[in-house]
Parts: C-alpha cells; sequence; structure tokens
C-alpha cells in the first residue's frame, strides 16, 4: 500500500489559538450575514479559506479573545440569535472546543498541515452557507449574541457578563463538520426551534 | 444536561445528505427536520424507504377521514407537514398544492377558523404556489379569514409590490395597522421596511443585470416568491397567455420590472416576447431551470405515457417522477364504499393527474370552489 506523505507544518499552542480564534471571527461573521441579522450593506467581501467570505465593515472581529485559548480554558463559544422583540432564542450555534492538556501544560508543539486544516475550516463554513436548506426563516428583526463556557476558575473579564445560557427548548438539532489542529478540536452543532403552524 | 451539550458530546453524527443534495431541496419557511430530510433525500434512490413513504401518506390521510376531535384541521397540518417534509423538491408531483386546495376548502366556511393562524398559513401557502394569488387574497378579504393576523397584510402587500401596485400595498399595510393585526410589531417593522425599499424602487423600465460578487444568500420568503415569479414569466415567454384577460393589460410589463426577483438568481429573465426562445439563451433564472425545484411546464408536446413494468430491486432513477410511476403501477387497494370522501382522492392520484390538477389549481386556485363563495 503506497503512502503519502502530506507536508506538516509545526502547530504551536498560540498559533493553534490564533487559528480558532480568527475562525471564530468568521464564523460568527459567516452567520450574521447568511442568518440576516444585519443588512448586506454592512459586509464586505473578503478572501479567506479559499472562499469568498464576509466581514463587517467594523474592524474589531475578534469575538473571543486568544488568551482563554491559549489557557485551554474556553469550552465552549456559542452564537445565539435571539428575536429582537421578544428576546426569545430562535438560533443557537454551538462551538465546542477540545484542548490538548499536555500542549497547555508542558508547552509541546504539534504536526498538521495548514493547508488540511484550512480544507476543514473550509467544510465548515460551506456548511454554514447552505444552512438555509433546513433552517427556518427569520423574518423578524433579530439580534446576535456569544455566549462563552469556560474553566470555573477563569476570572469573568470586564467586557463579558455572566448569563443564563439562553437555552431553546425542545430544539432541532444537526451536528455540522469539525476541524482540529491536533491542539484545539472543534466540534460544531446548529440548533434551532421546531416551528409550530401556530406560531407568530 | 441539556440537549445541546447531550449531542454535541455524544458519537451521533448527523447524515450528510441535505448537503451533498441541497440543489433538490425547497427551502421552507418553517424550517426542516434534517432527519426527515435525509430520509426523504434517501428514499428517491431506496425503494424500500419509497415505500414506506407512500405507506406514511396513506396513514396521514386516512387519519383526516377517521379524526373525531373538536380540531380537525390539525390532520391536515399532520399531513401538510409531512408532505413538505417528504417530498424535498417540492413540485408538481409532491401533490402538495392538491392538500393545500382540499384543505383550505374543506374550512373556509367554517367560523371555527376564521382567525386561525394556521389554516391562514394553510391559504398563504397555497397563495405562493400559484401563478396569480390575488384571488386568493380578493377571497380571503371577502369572507373575512385571516384578517387580525398581520400575515394576512404582509403577504398580501407583497405580493401587490410584487406586481409594482406600490400604492395597493402601501393600503394593505396601513389597513392591517389601522385594524391593529397581531402581532402589530412585525407589521410596523414590514411597513417600514416596505417604505425602503419603494424609496429605491428603479424607474418602471429600468432592468438591472445585477451582477451579485457577494455570495447570495436567500430566505425561504423570498425563494416562494421568486418560484411564483418565475412561473409568471415562463407561463408568458412560452407563450402561452393563460394570465386572466384584464391581467394581461396590467401586468405584463410589472413582471419584468420586478424589483423583487429573488436573489438567488440575481438576473432577471430578458423577455422574450413572442420571438423564438431559441434565438436567446435566457437569463440564469432559464438556463438553471432543471436545477429548479418546480419544474417548467411542458409545452405542446405530449409524451405519451407507457406503462413500465416495475421492476424489483430495479436501480431507480434519481427524478422524483420515477417514484410517481411506482405508484402508478402498485395495484390499488380496495376501498370500502364509506371511504369515499373528497379527502381520498388525493390517495387515489396517480403521478399524471398530480401534476394535471396541480397546474390547473396554479392557474385557477380557486376552481373547485362554489360560485356563490367567489368575492365579486
Amino acid at each position: 500500500m503506497a503512502s503519502r506523505t502530506v507536508a506538516k507544518d509545526i502547530i504551536t499552542l498560540r498559533g493553534s489559538a490564533a487559528i480558532v480564534s480568527e475562525f471564530f471571527g468568521y464564523a460568527a461573521n459567516s452567520i450574521l450575514y447568511n442568518r440576516g441579522v444585519y443588512p448586506e450593506e454592512s459586509f464586505a467581501k473578503v478572501k479567506k479559506y479559499g472562499l469568498p467570505m464576509l466581514l463587517t465593515q467594523d474592524e474589531e472581529n475578534e469575538i473571543v479573545g486568544k488568551e482563554w485559548l491559549e489557557a485551554g480554558k474556553l469550552q465552549r463559544v456559542v452564537m445565539v440569535i435571539m428575536s429582537k422583540a421578544t428576546k426569545e432564542v430562535l438560533e443557537r450555534w454551538n462551538f465546542s472546543i477540545e484542548t490538548d492538556s499536555d500542549v497547555v501544560e508542558k508547552g509541546v508543539s504539534r504536526e498538521k498541515s495548514d493547508r488540511e486544516i484550512m480544507r476543514e475550516i473550509q467544510a465548515i463554513m460551506r456548511q454554514i452557507a447552505s444552512s438555509i436548506t433546513y433552517l427556518p426563516c427569520l423574518d423578524e428583526p433579530c439580534v446576535f449574541d456569544v455566549l462563552a463556557y469556560t474553566d470555573t476558575d477563569v476570572p469573568v473579564p470586564f467586557t463579558w457578563i455572566e448569563s443564563d445560557p439562553k437555552l431553546i427548548a425542545n430544539p432541532q438539532m444537526v451536528k455540522l463538520h469539525s476541524f482540529d489542529t491536533k491542539i484545539h478540536k472543534v466540534d460544531t452543532l446548529v440548533s434551532y426551534k421546531n416551528d409550530e403552524w401556530d406560531e407568530q | 444536561m441539556d440537549p445541546e451539550t447531550e449531542f454535541l458530546s455524544s458519537k451521533r453524527q448527523t447524515g450528510n445528505e441535505w448537503e451533498l443534495f441541497k440543489e433538490n431541496v425547497r427551502p421552507l419557511k418553517r424550517g426542516r427536520n434534517v432527519d426527515l430530510l435525509n430520509h426523504a433525500l434517501k428514499a428517491r434512490t431506496n425503494d424500500q424507504l419509497k415505500k414506506s413513504l407512500l405507506e406514511n401518506r396513506r396513514r396521514l390521510i386516512e387519519a383526516i377521514d377517521e379524526y373525531q376531535g373538536d380540531d380537525p384541521l390539525q390532520p391536515w397540518l399532520d399531513c401538510i407537514k409531512w408532505v413538505q417534509e417528504a417530498f424535498p423538491p417540492g413540485g408538481d408531483f409532491s401533490g402538495l398544492v392538491l392538500i393545500y386546495e382540499q384543505c383550505v376548502r374543506a374550512f373556509w366556511h367554517s367560523d371555527h377558523y376564521k382567525d386561525d393562524l394556521r389554516y391562514l398559513k394553510v391559504w398563504l401557502e397555497y397563495a405562493e404556489h400559484c401563478s396569480d394569488a390575488e384571488v386568493i387574497y380578493c377571497f380571503l378579504d371577502a369572507n373575512d379569514i385571516g384578517k387580525t393576523h398581520s400575515a394576512y397584510y404582509i403577504a398580501y402587500a407583497l405580493h401587490m409590490e410584487s406586481k409594482s401596485k406600490m400604492k395597493a400595498a402601501n393600503d394593505i399595510l396601513n389597513l392591517g395597522i389601522s385594524s391593529n393585526a397581531q402581532p402589530i410589531e412585525k407589521l410596523r417593522d414590514a411597513y417600514k421596511k416596505f417604505l425602503a425599499r419603494s424609496m429605491r424602487r428603479p424607474n418602471a423600465t429600468e432592468e438591472e443585470l445585477k451582477e451579485d460578487d457577494l455570495p447570495v444568500r436567500s430566505f425561504g420568503t423570498v425563494l416562494a416568491r421568486g418560484e411564483s415569479q418565475r412561473q409568471a414569466i415562463k407561463t408568458f415567454e412560452l407563450g402561452r397567455n393563460k394570465l386572466k384577460q384584464d391581467q394581461v393589460h396590467r401586468t405584463p410589463l410589472s413582471i419584468y420590472n420586478d424589483t423583487n426577483m429573488d436573489v438567488t438568481r440575481g438576473h432577471h429573465s430578458k423577455p422574450n416576447t413572442g420571438s423564438n426562445s431559441w434565438h436567446t439563451l435566457g437569463g440564469r433564472a432559464e438556463r438553471n431551470k432543471e436545477n429548479d425545484a418546480m419544474p417548467a411546464k411542458w409545452t405542446s408536446h405530449k409524451i405519451p405515457q407507457r406503462p413500465v413494468p416495475r421492476i424489483v430491486g430495479a436501480v431507480a432513477s434519481a427524478q422524483i417522477e420515477v417514484f410517481v410511476d411506482e405508484e402508478c403501477e402498485e395495484k390499488p387497494k380496495v376501498h370500502d364504499e364509506k371511504d369515499r370522501t373528497s379527502s381520498l382522492q388525493l390517495r387515489e392520484l396517480d403521478g399524471r393527474n398530480i401534476k394535471k390538477e396541480t397546474e390547473l389549481l396554479r392557474e385557477n386556485p380557486l376552481r373547485n370552489f362554489p360560485s356563490n363563495s367567489l368575492p365579486r
């Protein structure tokens, strides 16, 4: 059986945290765009992950700081879409993170092809855009919120507030692809309300 | 543990049929259940699953007949929801339009459902499938159905807007607001958006060929309206003047001036007024028509239907037409005479009838209604 050697790149904790943090920024923007939370005009096109991606015009597209990722203390990031009028939670985009604790504790690095990581992320981005296939239409003004699930020993920075998880009751759930830098593994799940015919 | 955490940490995966076959899936405003969707997509190439789908359909239709409780609309809704999930592309062979029509006709005179939002929604979905839904909105108006709900005014106004009847759309939305339709915030918001759009409207004869750089995004509402627009355009382009007399004078140009054209297609189809459509390539909508959820109308060609002997275990093609052919071939079960209610027609229809009946209803959605119920 022929074996294929793939050129691998060194991944450090710092590097991995940067990849994951950047991913969250682009994923959030993609969700904001594809779900119509912000109007089209707020977005500018950029190239990333081999895809046309969109970013909101303001520079601050870092959703979650890298420090938590570098400390291995970030467990999950959830992007919540709520009705502006009623604050009812309509959609939750869950990104769970598994961190290799060896790397955090001992400072070792790992190896994986950058290209492959990018391909994995690309697959997720494509799925986010394709999710209109099954997601309910959001035909009312919505607001967007980010929840970070951290280890309990993490102090809450002043830019964040403690919050309840804003869950959806009896959600429909769809698991999407995941990506793995060999240091951080990110799984994706989107949950949404069951739409009943007697709802406004 | 909340269900999401549980699912995330489990080994369970969601099938990827939804992504692989997404072009065969018509988005629904209410969203879809992905497991049912994946199942339905698998059924296209799997005889066992197809059989189970047909069984399900029979059972749901029987449930409509057998229902004893005090909410007879509910089994209809169960059936409609199921057909939507089981036939992801929708289309003329799904029988969806027929079920909508029979459902609304079953209850149009019922006081019980006049203000029922679910009943209104069936009407509104029916309207989205018709080539000209104005007659439906007039009917609802004349019969006082759904007028306490914002959804009615929003849908009606959007329809008028799509025909460039801006004043009418404006009046409808205002009427809804002054009637305090619920939820009022949604109606107000829709009105604001309508005003913003009408400011941006180009002049009547301008047609923008918008080459959209941005990756297109579309939502259930836009897509559905777009479908009925495309149907209207195709009907016109194919030279068949099925539009009602009065509409021919009012609407031909407005169809092509439609700035509400759904963004998934991006281009307006250039009108082929009367000329041979082979001379032009047609817009993207025309070229892409195989991928549209609704099959294009066959024109003058009659394709002779030969009953195809059913071969067990044969490789099924991916087209939904084959699915229906098998239904034709199945020996109809023996019905009791007492079963002969109108909803049974759904069960007995074969593929050809479903398509024919669907086409007739699209053009004339109220054709089966008693004439004394029609407006004016």
